[in-house]
Formats: C-alpha cells, structure tokens, sequence
C-alpha cells in the first residue's frame, strides 16, 4: 500500500482566524489539495467543545462533509488539559478519565488515531490503552522537536509498548525533527524586527554545527521546563548566546538565538527503526517556494525513508509558517498547503 | 505592513450605567491557535495612554456572560471557552471612562495551556478613536 497524504486543518488557522474558511471550508480545501485524509483539532474549530461531538445531527454533518469532499478522518489531535484549575494538576485517575473522553471523541467522529502531547504522564497513557484497545483508536504521542526518536526520552515509551504489549500506542513524528536549516520565515521575520545579520550569521553557523555533529538528545522529565533548558545547554546555547551578545545582539537576535532550538535534526534512519510503532506522521512545513522546495525539512530523505521502511499511514501537512509572518503580512495557507502536498506528491511518487 | 487584526475596531467605546459613565470596553482575539476554558486564561493587563488599571477592574464577555479574572479560574463550561477567532469583550472600570479622542491601547494576553512548559504572553496595541 502506498503513502496516503493528509491535511492536518491546523495548517488553515490564519483563514480560520480571519472567518475567511469556517470548518466545512477548511474541509473543501483539503479536498482541492488531493488530499485524502483530514486531521482535526476539535478544540479549534469545533465550538463549544465537546458538546457538538455528542450530538448526532453535528456528526450528521461532519460525517455527509467527508463523504461530499472524498475525505478520511486522520487523525484527532487532543489536549489532555491536565492543568484546566490554576492551584493543582488533575490526579492520574482523572487525566485517564480526560483521555478516554477525548479517545470516544475521536471515535465518533471516524477517527483511529489520537494524538496526545509530551506532557501526557506515562501512567496515563498506561491507563488509557484498555479503552483505546475497545474503541479501535491509536494513542500516538507526537514526537516534536525537541524530542526525538532513538533516544533515553523515547525509550521509555518503548518499555512501555514492549511491557504492555500494546498494538493502541505508538509515536506520531512532526517533520520539524528533521530541519537542515532554520526556515527562512524564521530569518526574515528576525531581521524585520531589528537582528543584525551578523548575529544571525552565528546563529545559523551554530545551527549548522548542530546538524553536522548531531544533536545531544533530551531526556524524559515530566518538568518540560527542565529537560527543555538541560538540552539547550547541552548543544552549546550558553557559547551561541554569548557570541551573540559579542556581536551586539539585541533582543531580536537573541530572540532568533533562542528560537533555533525550537527545530533540530535527526537522522531519518530513526523512522525506519521505529516504522512498527509509527501510525501517523505531521509533516510539518513553514515555507514551500513556488518550485515545491520546503525551506527547512528534508522532505525527499524523511519520505524516502519512510518509502524504504514500507510505512502506510498518512503524512499529514501541519503548516506552521503563518506565525512568522503575521506580525507583518496575512499568511496564504491555502498556496502553502497546496504546495507542500504537491511537494509530498511528487515525493511519494517519485 | 498589516499584520493579523487583534482588536475589533468598532469595539472601542465607552460603557454607560444608569446615566452614568462607568468605564470602557473593546473586543479582542485570544492569540493562540486553539479555544480554551476561561480557567487557563492567566492574565489580562490593560495600560490606555500610559494609564494602568487595577486587575479587579476588568471583566472580561464571553457569549454573553461575564467574568472578573479572578472568577475566569473556576470557568470550565463549554458555553464560555473563548473560541478560536472569536472577539471577547474586556470591560475596564473606571470613573467617567475615556476622554473623546484619539488613544494608544496596550493589552497583554497571558495564557497557560497545560502542555506548555510556560505561558502564552501577547502583546496586544491599537490606536483607536473614541
């Protein structure tokens, strides 16, 4: 079986935002894309959350949307609120009961995977897998940047796939792992707000070196804030800030500095290692140009790999690069994502 | 340039009670690419023409309802999630409200969603006309 390509609606926030696309827009525009999947985030696009889901008449709908676009549900992304009241953090018992509603959620809606994020606790995810099993919905934990495959933080996750022996668990790789470079939006939205290409010169040097020496890999903390610094530090941010300031960094420099650790680079071997617990993928992009070249993720190596490992779920575009150019301009979503599933297109064709 | 529309720009007026003038008000979007319960809406802060208010003094409407911040923390109804794209109104207290004229606003959004080692801050300024 080939590749599939989805469309995480995600991609469409800066339309949606505007209410220039509402969801069934959103959901025709995937459709143009040649698309055959869609993912959703329900907490954005569907109002008062979850209420609509529970009811018949809105699945109604959502369900004669899919089958008037051609369209498969993906994936269903889910945000275990774990710290929804300000003074605790909801018990192990309750965040299961969170996760398992949101599992029903996505199986109402025709979905068979989830994604949860890193700050899911082993214990809930361990929780959970019972019902996921019932429902026929995958938990997949998504690895993002800074997180990676092959790596102490991700064996974890494997112990407990290998323990349990569980089929209903599994990761979900965003394509931000596998960054050459910074993308360019990144860069420019830097400059126009005062960096000086000196400084941003180092910063890509540094970036670069990283690549090229490979990445020191995070380790599992459930205080994100921790592991998060632990790891900057350990792949030279102290040494990059400090040339930074040399240059005469100001605050958009130093802005640029921290952001490069916001994308990393792991060798796509690591797919082909772990292809058995992969169901699902975010291909994450930030800037296609018009001849179908993402400016930072190595596209053509991550679906060869992909290819070579024989995997038959959905890459799913996620475009993030809206964000970059707000401050500025208004983002097109619409070209972007018709562009980067041109770009996975030709990638999986090819 | 023209980055994305924050503010409401018809939302800017002064609020009347019973004859009297109590405060002002404007409407803005949450900056973040999802709704969420008003229970992880940390912080609104507003400064008009370098003037600051009081936390207390700030209500903040959601689909019709509406809150002071500090009961923003107990709200978890999905009848009053700040919706993704939605403009919410952020009533300010204060005596005879704003002058007739031109003003700079600066508003700062703080927002905690769980999975997030730290919280969303915005940045949020607008001239408008009262």
């Amino acid at each position: 079986m080939r590749i599939k390509r989805s469309v995480s609606l995600y991609s469409y926030q800066d339309e949606y935002y505007n209410h220039q696309l509402d969801l069934e827009g959103c959901l025709r525009e995937t459709a143009k894309t040649g698309a055959t999947g869609v993912e959703l985030l329900a907490e954005q696009m569907i109002r008062r959350f979850p209420l609509p889901i529970e009811d018949e008449a809105f699945r109604a709908k959502w369900f004669g949307w899919l089958k008037q676009y051609g369209l498969e549900p993906s994936c269903y992304d889910a945000f275990l609120e774990n710290r929804i009241f300000d003074n605790r953090t909801l018990t192990v018992k309750e965040q299961i009961k969170m996760m398992e509603r949101d599992i029903r959620l996505a199986s109402l809606l025709g979905f068979k995977n989830l994604r949860t994020l890193v700050s899911t606790p082993m214990d809930v995810i361990e929780g959970s897998l019972e019902y996921a099993e019932r429902m026929g919905v995958i938990i997949g934990l998504e690895v993002h940047a800074p997180f990676s495959l092959n790596s102490t933080w991700a064996d974890g996750y494997l112990e407990l796939i290998h323990r349990t022996g569980s089929k209903f668990f599994g990761f979900i790789p965003d394509m931000g792992i596998f960054c050459k470079n910074i993308p360019d939006v990144v860069r420019e939205k830097a400059l126009r707000h005062g960096a000086k290409p000196e400084c941003i010169r180092i910063v890509d040097e540094c970036y670069a070196e990283r690549v090229a020496k490979g990445f020191v890999k995070i380790q599992y903390d459930l205080n994100l804030g921790k592991a998060n610094m632990e790891y900057r530090l350990a792949n030279g941010m102290a040494e990059m800030m400090k040339a930074v300031k040399k240059a005469g960094g100001g605050p958009a420099d130093l802005a640029y500095a921290g952001e490069s650790f916001t994308y990393s680079w792991s060798d796509p071997q690591d797919l082909i290692d772990n292809i058995a617990y992969i169901h699902h993928t975010h291909a994450k992009c930030y800037n296609t140009h018009p001849d179908y070249v993402e400016t930072a993720v190595a596209l053509d190596e991550v679906v060869a790999a992909y290819k070579k490992a024989g995997y038959d779920g959905f890459l799913s575009t996620e475009y993030e690069g809206g964000e970059h150019l707000r401050d500025a301009f208004e983002a097109d979503s619409i070209e972007q994502v018709r562009r980067h599933q041109e770009a996975l297109r030709r990638a999986i064709e090819g | 340039m023209a980055g994305r529309q924050i503010f409401n720009p018809d939302g800017f007026c002064n609020v009347t009670e019973d004859g009297k003038t109590v405060g002002f008000s404007f409407a803005f979007k949450a900056q973040y690419y999802r709704g969420f319960t008003l229970s992880i809406l940390r912080d609104i802060a507003v400064t008009v023409d370098d003037e600051n208010f009081n936390r207390e003094d700030i209500r903040l409407t959601v689909n019709g309802e509406t809150f002071t911040l500090e009961e923003c923390r107990t709200v978890i109804d999905p009848d009053y999630r700040w919706e993704f794209g939605d403009f919410a109104t952020v009533t300010v207290l204060k005596e005879g409200g704003l002058s007739a004229g031109s003003h700079h606003i600066h508003a700062h959004q703080s927002i905690a969603p769980s999975y997030m080692p730290f919280t969303i801050e915005a940045d949020c300024d607008a001239d408008f006309i009262i």
